[in-house]
């Protein structure tokens, strides 16, 4: 490799990650400010507004989404499991549609289908499952696709003859996915947990019409508080709720080598 | 007179409109070693997926121990067998891989660990219960595929190709050791393969087998010295063919013939009638003399030398007959051959040593 | 895969689909196909008339506010997707073919705004772009202003922060093309005498391009329906379509023009999705 436009992308690259990390650590920053303004750089240094995002007010919300993305999380894995065996290892009529129907969520605006969620629910005489219920609900379709997906991959990269040599040795069915399948796809169920969790847990767009003022998942709360303002408090808060997606995302990579499904994920956000 | 220990009665396998098995018979006597042989997309593997169960056949009957089975899962057959890519459970430790039939049929924990013990020492693998597959070479996983299907003591051992994911030495290593543990364990084997040195070194009998049938079932050594087609005699080893037309009727097996490059006087076999038949000699029964230097009885041709080819232990030695036509001669390296190219020389054989068969 | 079951039990798969389809039925098809439809539909605020009519398209394309925010919308998405590409390309470029230990990190250091949610990416613009921010506070420094820009609320911020945030999509999706590209193509031009820049223009490019434009296409298609970052970076004299869906659904009420401006953005995205696969259809050598 010429070193001269090498060194020269390296140059550009570095600028880019810049670019790239500069906002984020920049409202890292903003949450030391001394005062109630967000100045960069951060004038005198207090963590004050550290403690505030830990106010009831602000930990109710995060408890919600947390909670929320758990759930979300454990449903759309669980209905994704069954999802991912029908595509991988089965060929019937309707496959293609039923492989747009759950994939679909994924390339269309979370916007359009929260929105359409909404309307629906409303004409057929669902308001009040507006909140929880319908929030979960939609969670649940916009990540699908993330669970639907991981099982599916390491369905996929199942070394090959191996269901058969336990079938060979005695194991019924049952005993194959219990022994065998399970066993080996269980770091693709745990990459499409998280990657659902952290889905729904950053997720704005579908919340916003879904959310009742009373159970509001935090990046619904801190969008409404901007309103108010730039505080430095929101800026702590979307910091450390920024810190909770990317500790799970370090677990799994250290546990069950995530980085294998990374490189396939191309979903939106 | 006791069962076969596997018996395949009109066997049909179809993909499509495609018959990938079409119309199989074959019978494996217990303790015996039977090779599947044939080129890819013959049907060995099929034919082998279909004994095992993890096919359906389409008609015809599979009977292990005289018991029909052709409608049995897999897991209900009681048979051992090792694949291609080994499939060892990656999650498992190399003992636990062993002892998951086992554990299957509801075996005890001590019998478990005796037995995975033993047959992890039938292989040569003593103490490596504890090590998983990743920390294995492909000559150590093939041990434990085949210690796991051995240890269930199964009423027949199949081997989809084995050996095809290793090196040449592992190979042959490898080639005599399953054969021992064959013969001394006593169990019926069916083995798939397209390689003939394996077949003919390893097997008891060989079915050759080409688009779903089987073109001829026998010893190695009828096979090699008696293939009753083209396709078989070409498929094994390398072979001279001449188109010969049949001057004499046979009598006491033998015929006169006229071939393009001389007369000839062969073994005519049962299958070979009418008069256009082909004249088959390996190259290693084809002898290479001076003028007038064949021996009386032999037939003789006149030849000249072509090419020869230095292969270390022997010199293969091309050959253009009177007509022209190329034919290849086999001679050990016994440092005293001195050939030039273009040299005028008598190709000479015994007539026990040829062999016909029929077609054009 | 050869398992008996997959054969001898045809009903298996649709057991398996069964319940999940009928959820994704109920709850994703339906709504939407209902969206789509209502936007045919009169509406008093929330309540429908069940009177089919094109009124509702009427009234939010003739009103100067509602074109230019569809406009403004389109306009930036092309110039999001444009810098996407533009920036994201070398550094998919650099992430493919360096031979860092550190690779695998920076990969993942890439891909860490996805983890953010799109508040953390645009708080940070905001703090960078506003009368008191950084890039006020440099210039005024350094004398080449003497009163601070109004770069904010503007289609400008928005686009900036939109592409700051879809960032990461364009980095996947081309990275996706050039791990298919043959490194010995590369080679092989190189060995023919062509340069690293030359080997660059004349096959790497024209190789990857079907990636670039499926960055392109994502990154539009995306930032055409992006919410919060139009919603704290622009202001009441920026609207785009989701800021406008959002007024309608929610504050106003007015389900009608919601339902048209929904309509509008679910055919668009349709629309860039067939596109996308269309030309996806050609594979990088």
């Amino acid at each position: 490799m010429n070193a001269g436009p090498w060194n020269l992308l390296r140059i550009v690259v570095a600028a880019i990650y810049l670019f790239i990390l500069g906002p984020i650590l920049i409202t890292a920053a903003v949450a030391f400010n001394e005062s109630n303004r967000s100045y960069f750089p951060p004038r005198g240094f207090s963590l004050k507004w550290w403690g505030e995002a830990f106010a009831p007010q602000w930990v109710q919300p995060l408890m919600f989404s947390l909670e929320l993305a758990a759930l979300t999380a454990i449903v759309a894995t669980a209905i994704g499991i069954p999802l991912a065996f029908a595509f991988q290892r089965y060929e019937f009529p309707g496959k293609a549609i039923v492989r747009t129907i759950t994939l679909g969520p994924l390339i269309l605006p979370t916007l359009v289908t929260g929105i359409a969620l909404l309307q629906f629910l409303t004409v057929i005489g669902l308001g009040r499952w507006l909140g929880y219920w319908a929030l979960l609900i939609g969670h649940v379709i916009i990540c699908l696709p993330f669970s639907v997906r991981t099982i599916a991959i390491s369905l996929q990269a199942m070394p090959g003859s191996v269901e058969n040599a336990a079938a060979s040795l005695g194991a019924g069915p049952l005993a194959v996915l219990r022994y065998v399948t399970f066993p080996i796809i269980v770091p693709g169920i745990f990459a499409g947990m998280a990657f659902a969790f952290i889905h729904s847990f950053t997720d704005i767009n579908m919340s916003l019409f879904i959310a009742k003022p009373g159970q509001r998942p935090v990046t619904v709360a801190i969008m409404s508080f901007l309103d108010f303002g730039f505080a430095p408090t929101l800026a702590a808060l979307s910091i450390l709720s920024l810190l909770i997606p990317l500790v799970l995302v370090a677990l799994l990579g250290r546990f069950v080598g995530i980085g294998n499904f990374l490189y396939q994920e191309q979903g939106r956000g | 007179m006791a069962d076969p220990a596997l018996r395949l009665q009109a066997l049909v396998k179809r993909f499509g409109a495609h018959a990938a098995v079409d119309g199989i018979d074959l019978a494996v006597a217990p303790g015996e070693f039977v090779t599947l042989l044939g080129p890819s997309g013959c049907g060995k593997t099929t034919t082998l997926n279909l004994i095992a169960g993890f096919l359906m056949p389409d008609a015809g009957f599979i009977a292990l121990n005289g018991k029909l089975v052709q409608d049995l899962p897999p897991f209900k057959r009681d048979l051992g067998m090792v694949f291609q890519d080994y499939a060892l459970f990656p999650h498992m430790s190399v003992a636990d891989n062993v002892a998951f039939g086992l554990k299957m049929r509801g075996v005890s924990r001590e019998e478990t660990s005796t037995r995975v013990a033993e047959a992890l020492s039938l292989v040569k693998l003593d103490g490596f219960g504890a090590r998983r597959p990743n920390q294995l070479s492909g000559g150590q996983r093939q041990r434990v595929a085949l210690a796991r299907a051995l240890v269930i003591r199964p009423a027949m051992l199949l081997l989809d190709e084995p050996l095809s994911n290793l090196d040449l030495k592992l190979r042959e290593e490898m080639r005599s050791e399953i054969s021992s543990l064959q013969r001394r364990l006593g169990i019926a084997t069916v083995f798939v393969t397209h390689d003939q040195g394996e077949a003919l070194t390893m097997s008891d009998r060989i079915a050759v087998m080409s688009d779903g049938k089987i073109e001829q079932i026998g010893t190695p050594a009828e096979i090699y010295e008696r293939p009753s087609t083209r396709f078989v005699a070409s498929f094994i080893g390398s072979i001279n063919i001449v188109p010969a037309k049949v001057a004499e009727v046979p009598v006491n097996g033998y015929a006169r013939l006229e071939t393009p490059a001389g007369p000839a006087i062969a073994q005519v076999g049962g299958a070979a009638s009418g008069r256009s038949v082909m004249l088959t000699i390996r190259p290693e029964r084809l002898k290479l003399a001076g003028a007038g230097g064949a021996p009386s009885g032999a037939v003789a041709w006149s030849a000249r030398v072509g090419r020869v080819v230095y292969t270390g232990a022997r010199l293969e030695v091309q050959l253009r007959l009177a007509d022209g036509s190329e034919a290849m001669a086999e001679a050990t390296n016994d440092g005293r051959i001195n050939l030039a190219e273009g040299q005028g020389i008598v190709a000479w054989f015994r007539p026990e040593d040829a062999w016909v068969i029929a077609g054009a | 895969m050869l398992t008996p079951t997959a054969q001898s039990r045809p009903i298996v798969p649709f057991l398996l689909v069964l319940l999940p389809a009928a959820f994704l039925l109920i709850f994703f098809v339906i709504p939407t196909a209902f969206l789509l439809s209502a936007s045919f539909i009169e509406s008093d605020g929330v309540i429908m008339t069940g009177v089919w009519t094109t009124q509702n398209y009427a009234d939010l394309l003739s009103r100067p506010l509602y074109q230019q925010a569809i406009l403004r919308t389109f306009l930036i998405g092309i110039a999001v997707g444009v810098i996407v590409i533009l920036v994201s390309y070398p550094l998919a470029y650099f992430l493919v073919r360096t031979t860092s230990p550190w690779r695998g990190f920076l990969i993942a250091l890439s891909l860490s705004p996805l983890l953010a949610s799109v508040i953390v990416r645009t708080y940070g613009w905001w703090v960078i772009l506003n009368r008191e921010g950084a890039v006020n506070t440099a210039l005024l420094s350094v004398g080449i202003i003497d009163q601070p820009l109004t770069l904010l609320p503007s289609s400008m911020a928005i686009t900036i922060g939109l592409a700051h945030a879809l960032l990461p999509y364009g980095v996947l999706t081309i990275m996706a093309s050039l791990n298919g590209l043959n490194p010995n193509i590369e080679r092989a031009a190189m060995s023919l005498g062509a340069g690293r820049i030359r080997t660059f223009l004349a096959v790497t490019l024209p190789l990857t391009w079907p990636g670039i434009v499926g960055g392109f296409l994502l990154a539009f298609a995306i930032a055409i329906s992006a919410y919060a970052t139009p919603a704290i970076l622009g202001g009441p004299g920026t609207q785009v379509m989701a800021t406008l869906i959002r007024n309608f659904m929610v504050q106003a009420l007015d389900w009608a023009l919601g339902s048209a401006m929904g309509a509008i953005l679910l055919v668009s995205s349709i629309l860039l999705l067939l596109l996308t696969s269309a030309l996806g259809g050609r594979r990088a050598g």
